[in-house]
């Protein structure tokens, strides 16, 4: 971590004084914590600086942990002086870091003392620095929040072990955040919750980042975009037999796809196979500031996803004003109204059915145009609308206890099961017991205080926001 | 679904997200988890069916079992191979013959498979076996006489675990069943005094581990009845077999053929019932075409 000053000699228990004072509705300081976060690219990481940018400007003091990205380590600032910890934890497997219950302890225990943290937000289940982070957090006392970002089943081994320890981690986390209805049933039978505990704030697009633009499709063609990774999960495989099924009927028909992944050979057979490498185009991984550049191109989006929470990729392209063809799986359909969205059940002949009633609307012209189509989107979903419901929740938690540890233990034991609930009760009081010794190692009292770059009394925030008022940028962070 | 309508002006709850409703972000719905299902998949079986489809592994048990009595008496100078091959040859002849009548030689015709082909892999099958079983008979002289039984009850396990009793398993495999009863009953051949017991041994394995299942299936297709009395039949020669060498042997057989084909289906209904599978929107879609017909 960088050397910061200690900004005014002030303890531990004096930060947490100052912030009883300033009553349950006053700004919080947040530590978004997961494995997933830029340089790497994707929903969750977009989630995660989107909220923050937005919840700084709401006059909150955030900042970010995640783990090292190859040399980018140690601490950072991104715009609006967003701090952001690259922790040198090692990556296990898919970017997500290994988990012991205890290693991080030291770390986390320090970034939380040292930015007087108030409330600690965890992202995505898959992200063991999330889990890791959510179980230090209440060993320490802190108001714990959890943001899933993703569904997961119930049928095979692996999904019933990691159900449990999402039972383990979500039991005494004091709220959680879905981001679709379907995402939040989910969760709530994973990890047998109650469900008033969580709440359903659903992703957001920036929609000046996804405008409409019909001068750059090509109106002597039909073109149908698909922007997605080319893996199974996504339904790549019906893409397969969409192609040649419509090219074979509709001679103007072009395909766009953008995207990179392990299915994008099966993509390229079709294309040998049938002859349409003038039709068919794949341009490989798209940059985030592409992708609006290539849906400008089309006129139709298709989605073949076979599972997702909440689906970016179409609000992107209905932004765009292209109309979308959609499979039905998981929370899509509470995504767009239905008349913007032609859902299908996940199978070739079902979504050449919705894209041929697509393509046929398209030619008669009873499509909305793109304009109104974008000017109708752009009012679902915003970042300050979702830092706005997610301050609620920060508010509500702050209002509320956390439990002291023979609660939490007992919780442990009667929430997860005679087996896993003794194991992580003595595992929580491990971690307590470790605590206590980091806390004789290193007294509370005389970890320094790191500048507050945040928040209400930050000091970027002060420069920065005295003679704007408008959206904060929302740009790339500066690398 | 919305009782609120009439006496409240609230508007009533939709699964959207893409409007702001006056309702918190933790609101539950009466609507939420209707889309809930349980056990879709889940099949009801019955008792006796159950019972009856354990005949499957009853049968082949039984089939092991007479095969290593058979061996016991052979390698104990009681049977002797020209009496073992006597039989074997009538009892296949009689099967042979039952094959076709079963099903009135339709499978037959469908599969356009002729006698004289079925003679001449008799014949070449035979031919080969009597030629090399002064080989086999010398093949293991080396190797201890305790490996040997070792690997044959090895391999006979596995026979009985790879066998394809029906079920649509990724583990079920009859050519590596059938291999492993043949390299067991090799094992043992080896073991017996003469070349002919050893030529005998074999064919009288591949009678029992290659030409007895197929009888049975089609028995079990088209007579159940009879399927049922052959397997009991089947079931009490073994034991009575067994009984001749071993009477604890035959008591502990007993009670294995029992659990297997009375308590084991019980268990499985009973458990049947504590079945709890989630299903619902968020489970992953399956792709239920095929999809080759593109590539």
């Amino acid at each position: 971590m960088a050397p910061r000053r200690s900004a005014g000699g002030s303890g531990a228990e004096m930060a947490a004084g100052g912030r009883a004072a300033r009553g349950a509705a006053a700004a919080q300081s947040v530590c978004m914590v997961s494995d997933f976060f830029y340089p790497n690219m994707g929903g969750v990481e977009s989630h995660i600086y989107q909220l923050s940018q937005c919840l700084i400007e709401r006059g909150h003091k955030v900042l970010v942990v995640t783990h090292a990205y190859g040399g980018r380590r140690g601490v950072r600032y991104l715009s609006n002086g967003l701090k952001v910890y690259y922790l040198p934890l090692r990556v296990m497997y898919n970017q997500s870091t290994a988990t012991t219950l205890f290693h991080s302890l030291p770390l986390l225990r320090c970034i939380f003392l040292r930015e007087r943290v108030s409330v600690v937000h965890a992202h995505s289940s898959f992200s063991a620095m999330a889990h890791d982070a959510l179980f230090h957090a209440k060993t320490m006392g802190l108001r714990t929040v959890f943001t899933d970002h993703s569904l997961f089943g119930f049928a095979d081994v692996s999904s019933v072990l990691t159900n449990k320890l999402l039972t383990v981690s979500l039991c005494d986390t004091n709220h959680i955040i879905c981001v679709s209805y379907t995402s939040k049933e989910n969760t709530v039978l994973r990890a047998a919750l109650d469900p008033r505990i969580v709440s359903v704030i659903p992703n957001a697009v920036d929609p000046t980042d996804f405008t409409p633009d019909p001068s750059r499709r090509d109106d002597g063609t039909v073109t149908i975009v698909v922007v997605s990774r080319l893996v199974y999960r996504k339904g790549i495989d019906l893409l397969s037999g969409i192609i040649p099924e419509l090219c074979q009927k509709y001679p103007e028909l072009h395909f766009l796809v953008g995207g990179e992944g392990p299915k994008r050979i099966v993509l390229e057979e079709v294309r040998e196979r049938y002859q349409l490498h003038d039709r068919v185009r794949l341009l490989g991984a798209l940059e985030h500031q592409d992708v609006r550049n290539v849906l400008v191109q089309g006129h139709i989006f298709l989605n073949t996803s076979l599972t997702e929470a909440f689906c970016m990729a179409i609000v992107e392209a209905a932004s765009c004003g292209l109309q979308v063809v959609s499979t039905k799986v998981g929370g899509i359909p509470e995504v767009l109204p239905e008349n913007l969205i032609i859902l299908c059940e996940p199978s070739v002949k079902s979504l050449c059915d919705g894209l041929e009633k697509a393509i046929a609307q398209l030619r008669s012209g009873t499509l909305p145009s793109p304009e109104a189509v974008h000017n109708k989107v752009k009012t679902f979903y915003t970042w300050r609308d979702v830092a706005e419901r997610t301050e609620k929740v920060y508010e509500r938690v702050a209002g509320e206890k956390v439990l002291p540890m023979n609660e939490r233990l007992d919780r442990l034991i009667s929430h997860c099961g005679p087996v896993t609930g003794y194991i992580f009760a003595l595992l929580a009081v491990l971690n307590f017991l470790f605590l206590v010794f980091l806390r004789w190692m290193t007294p509370d009292s005389i970890i320094d205080v790191a500048i507050d770059a945040t928040g209400p009394k930050g000091a970027w925030t002060k420069q920065y926001f005295s003679g704007k008022k408008g959206r904060v940028k929302e740009e790339p962070p500066i690398s | 679904v919305c009782a609120q309508v009439e006496t409240s002006p609230r508007r009533c709850w939709q699964k959207v997200l893409y409007e702001r409703q006056p309702f918190p972000d933790n609101y539950v719905d009466q609507r939420f988890l209707e889309e809930l299902r349980k056990n879709v998949h889940a099949r009801q079986y019955q008792y006796w069916a159950v019972v009856f489809e354990s005949g499957a592994v009853v049968q082949q048990l039984c089939s092991v079992c007479v095969f290593v009595v058979t061996w016991w008496y052979m390698d104990a100078g009681v049977l002797s191979p020209q009496g073992l091959f006597g039989a074997a040859l009538v009892s296949s002849l009689l099967g042979y013959v039952l094959f076709d009548a079963i099903d009135a030689g339709v499978g037959r015709r469908e599969s356009g498979r002729t006698r004289w082909a079925d003679l001449k892999s008799t014949l070449v099958f035979i031919a080969f076996t009597y030629g090399f079983s002064p080989v086999l008979k010398t093949l293991t002289e080396s190797i201890s006489t305790d490996t040997i039984y070792a690997m044959s009850v090895f391999m006979l396990l596995g026979h009985l675990i790879f066998f394809d009793y029906g079920a649509n398993a990724a583990i079920v495999s009859s050519t590596l069943s059938l291999n492993m009863a043949i390299f067991a009953s090799v094992c043992l051949a080896s073991r017996l005094p003469r070349s002919l017991h050893a030529f005998v041994m074999v064919t009288f394995a591949m009678q029992i581990f290659a030409l007895w299942p197929m009888l049975q299936k089609k028995l079990k297709a088209r007579t159940p009845r009879c399927y049922v009395a052959v397997t009991v039949l089947f079931a009490l020669a073994a034991l009575a077999g067994l009984a001749s060498v071993s009477s604890v042997g035959a008591v502990l057989f007993a009670s294995l053929l029992l659990s297997i084909s009375c308590l084991c289906p019980y268990c499985l209904i009973r458990l049947q019932q504590l079945k709890d599978n989630i299903h619902g929107p968020w489970d992953e879609a399956e792709i239920k075409e095929d999809l080759s017909r593109f590539l």
